[in-house]
């Protein structure tokens, strides 16, 4: 009888539990309006700023989403190159160049988002990190003055290095608004200086 | 024995005379667009037009040399106006290139600060092998495409990777000698 009555209350707990880590992970869309795109990722977002280096780039500050769920690392960081905008071929060669440098590069290919005159390119990569530290994945454009890199990490804790989840989180960006979805949570955009 | 020196010399001379001689490379330069480059031969300028769906309708200027069955051109695309979609519009350019065509090689290309792709087709229907660089300079798309002829043949021939490397966006890296091409009109 003590058995059973334990098990009554701790069955639901359990259940409780397992679907609070669930919502927890759940893929959601997010949409950041100010600048203008959008992207579905699990876990919690949370943002951040940092900075950035490059020879063509210079300095640069970064605006930073990131969310980290069953040690596979999901990354959205822009910058702003406004008044460089007439350099932004070079700017996404020179940060897809330094994505896969020094790494093993497994995938190297065109991007494309949005349909015909609307459409913006990028580059698509897969790179295999030094030192067994796992597998990234990237995605880079360059449109209205932003970069955008989206890059997921799969850590060697997780270790299935054929998931299918970072290909869906970088492939999940859309600079349409409307394509963002209705359900689609605002994001704030890191405050830069 | 005297007559085979003989026939030797005569078919050195012989060999000498029905083998094209290979054109002299030269150097070429353009101040106003700010690059420079080597191709061999005499040189054409063709206008012409470029159509894709993010770059519209645009005038293009080609600097065009042919030597030896294989084609070499120096393609201008003046986006000055939509330059601040360079990104988009370098990628398209380069996808359109390959596009339908068996890509050999796709890679990064660096040149004086200048990242752009360096990509390798063979052309449909035995049409040749294409080699092309794609860069975004000052508003302006500059690509350098060397085709490999049929009539040729020697698809592995280094000249197309020598015209490919040969550009510049330094102009003092430019040799004394170089001829200013026309500007695009």
């Amino acid at each position: 009888m003590r058995n059973w009555m334990l098990a009554a209350i701790v069955s639901p707990a359990i259940v409780m539990g397992s679907l609070a880590a669930e919502a927890q992970s759940a893929w959601r869309s997010y949409i950041v309006k100010e600048l203008g795109f959008s992207f579905s990722a699990p876990g919690k977002i949370e943002t951040s700023t940092g900075t950035f280096r490059g020879e063509v780039a210079g300095p640069r500050q970064t605006m930073i989403f990131k969310s980290n769920v069953n040690n596979i690392e999901y990354k959205v960081t822009v910058m702003s190159f406004k008044q460089a905008q007439g350099e932004g071929a070079s700017i996404l060669g020179e940060r897809t160049y330094m994505f896969q440098d020094k790494k093993k590069t497994l995938m190297d290919t065109y991007a494309r988002v949005e349909p015909g005159k609307d459409s913006v390119y990028g580059r698509k990569m897969v790179v295999e990190l030094a030192e067994g530290k796992g597998r990234t994945f990237g995605a880079f454009y360059f449109t209205n003055g932003k970069l955008i890199a989206l890059e997921a990490t799969v850590l060697p804790a997780n270790g299935d290095y054929e998931s299918p989840d970072p290909a869906r989180f970088v492939d999940s960006i859309a600079f349409i608004a409307s394509r963002a979805g209705d359900n689609a949570i605002e994001l704030q955009a890191p405050k830069t200086e | 024995m005297r007559l085979t020196v003989l026939a030797i010399l005569a078919g050195f001379a012989l060999a000498t005379f029905t083998t094209p001689a290979a054109a002299q490379w030269r150097p070429y330069i353009s101040h106003p667009l700010g690059f420079a480059f080597a191709a061999p031969g005499p040189m054409k300028v063709e206008k012409g037009t470029y159509e894709a769906p993010i770059a519209g309708r645009r005038q293009t200027t080609t600097y065009a040399f042919t030597d030896d069955n294989i084609e070499y051109k120096v393609v201008v695309i003046d986006m000055r106006d939509i330059a601040g979609n360079s990104a988009s519009l370098l990628g398209e350019a380069q996808y359109r290139f390959q596009d339908g065509k068996k890509l050999m090689m796709d890679a990064f290309g660096r040149v004086d600060r200048q990242f752009g792709r360096k990509l390798t087709v063979d052309l449909p229907n035995n049409g040749g092998r294409s080699m092309g660089a794609f860069y975004f300079i000052n508003g302006r798309i500059v690509s350098l495409q060397a085709t490999v002829l049929p009539a040729n043949g020697d698809y592995e021939t280094p000249e197309t990777g020598r015209f490919i490397d040969s550009i510049t966006f330094y102009t003092v890296r430019a040799d004394d000698d170089a001829i200013e091409v026309p500007p695009p009109g």
